[in-house]
């Protein structure tokens, strides 16, 4: 009994003791960065399951100049928006589209780069652009929450909407026949058609520009500001160009041999 | 025959405690969940929701369909699969317990995109929705099987050799001796399966069948509003598995043989 008593009276001297040590200096918050990394090469892993692409160099090189340590929240796009709404993410950069509709619920910065919503076809679909994909029994296939997403569900009334929470089983739906089409941008539309030259055709020439932005919580002006003075610096000193050479250079030169501008 | 009031150590407890003490419960849980919500700082949009209400029935009424059609196949290919597993003829019996060995230990979302993307694919069955009612109905089927052989499996030996004495045949033995008791100690673990099929079929929606967990998903795409669209989705697969337990306790209390 003694014995006990004495251990419990130590157990609670040692506990008192180490939670009246002197506090630690505050440390730097992180930025916490939240993507899907589940879009190369903007958006992936590399073979250790560290995170890496464009995105992820565009998240560092911010982070760096905001002076904070950065850490890569790794979630499903369409969780993007409700986890920077509710603080989970500090900032969101994850290839996202600035549109109308998403800015009335965050903030965006000025865009990054510039694209376009393109078309995967089956290889013996006939159509040859967006309106001939508005017709009954045309199936079109859209990544959830994305902006092809939006686009398909408000213009394309009269075909079938398959909504697919991955890219990849969208691409598998088309190149099996199951879709007509599959509405995403320009470079992975690209991407896809390489992937499965036998089963699919592309349309490249994007029938809506897009802009990519960092995705900011609302009333966050004072980041916002950084965010911009960040974007328009390292434009300035050549980075995003780097990062094109870096990531996407295969991709730049047939884009230039093919006619169209490159966006980054 | 029992009776529908709480007993306790065998004497049946006084309506009022059982009154008072759900009363506490239900005040403590929803004091509980009104503190986690009140420490949210989000901004609440139900307006959005309502809009999109012929989205949330129309996903609701899908899923109640396929779970309705898998419920009745998966108890055929069970049942089929538990007298299966207890047959003479070999090749039979290692089908079922094939089978119910691939599909207990691989999960469901495997199944979905395999059964999908490659084994209808290779048969062309094109249509989404068959292909997901036939692959919820083997899954759930593995499980019934084994609830279903267990079930009869318990049935004492003392008892098919009174049944053999007397003369009844295989079918009549499983007919008026085994299955009466075997239904009222499966009802269960039978009412907990249901209501598992009713909400994976929620894993369907990765192969875009429209049922409810998916067009809550595209309401949310749409609005940004993630709690008003998944607090409803809760309220509407509650819906489904409260009357199946309500139904499943009714039924045992019918199936309540003295053994």
């Amino acid at each position: 009994m003694k014995v006990r008593a004495a251990f419990f009276l130590l157990t609670v001297a040692a506990l008192l003791m180490l939670s009246t040590s002197a506090p630690a200096a505050e440390p730097v918050k992180p930025l916490i960065v939240g993507m899907e990394l589940a879009y190369p090469p903007f958006e992936m892993t590399d073979t250790a399951g560290k995170p890496s692409g464009v995105s992820v160099d565009i998240a560092t090189e911010l982070a760096k100049s905001l002076g904070r340590p950065v850490v890569i929240q790794n979630t499903a796009f369409d969780g993007l928006i409700p986890a920077l709404k509710t603080g989970k993410v500090d900032v969101v950069i994850s290839s996202m589209t600035a549109t109308a509709e998403r800015a009335t619920s965050i903030d965006f910065s000025d865009p990054y780069l510039t694209t376009g919503l393109c078309l995967l076809l089956r290889k013996d679909s006939a159509a040859q652009t967006i309106a001939d994909l508005d017709k009954a029994g045309v199936k079109v296939a859209v990544k959830k929450g994305t902006t092809g997403h939006i686009y398909a569900t408000t213009r394309l009334k009269k075909a079938q909407i398959l909504v697919l929470d991955k890219e990849s089983a969208a691409v598998l739906e088309v190149s099996q026949g199951k879709a007509d089409a599959f509405i995403y941008d320009q470079m992975s539309t690209y991407q896809n058609w390489q992937r499965n030259k036998a089963t699919t055709r592309a349309i490249l020439e994007p029938f809506q520009k897009e802009s990519w932005a960092v995705g900011i919580r609302k009333g966050n002006d004072a980041l916002k500001n950084k965010v911009n003075t960040f974007i328009k610096e390292y434009r300035g000193k050549g980075g995003f160009e780097q990062l094109g050479d870096r990531y996407l250079k295969e991709m730049k030169d047939e884009f230039k041999r093919l006619g169209y501008s490159f966006f980054l | 025959m029992q009776q529908f009031t709480t007993h306790t150590f065998g004497q049946p407890v006084a309506a009022a405690a059982r009154v008072l003490s759900w009363c506490l419960v239900l005040l403590v849980t929803t004091a509980i969940f009104s503190f986690a919500f009140s420490q949210l700082q989000y901004g609440w949009n139900w307006g959005a929701i309502w809009q999109y209400r012929q989205k949330f029935l129309q996903g609701w009424l899908m899923t109640v369909i396929i779970s309705a059609a898998s419920l009745a196949v998966s108890l055929v290919i069970g049942l089929v699969t538990a007298l299966a597993r207890r047959s003479a003829f070999l090749p039979l019996r290692y089908t079922a317990v094939l089978y119910v060995e691939a599909i207990r230990g691989t999960p469901l979302l495997v199944q979905i995109l395999i059964l999908f993307y490659v084994v209808a694919n290779a048969f062309g069955v094109e249509n989404r929705y068959v292909v997901g009612i036939i692959t919820l109905s083997l899954f759930a089927g593995a499980y019934l099987a084994e609830m279903i052989r267990s079930g009869i499996e318990s049935i004492h030996d003392s008892q098919l050799e009174s049944a053999r004495a007397i003369g009844l045949t295989k079918v009549q033995t499983y007919r008026y001796v085994i299955f009466p008791q075997v239904l009222r100690q499966l009802i269960p673990p039978l009412t907990g399966q249901f209501a598992s099929i009713i909400k994976d079929s929620s894993l369907l929606s990765i192969i875009a069948v429209s049922e409810f967990t998916l067009n809550a998903q595209e309401v949310n795409a749409f609005t940004y509003s993630t709690l008003e669209s998944y607090l409803p989705l809760a309220v509407g697969y509650l819906l489904l598995t409260l009357p199946v337990s309500l139904i499943s306790r009714a039924l045992e209390r019918k199936f309540h043989y003295a053994t």
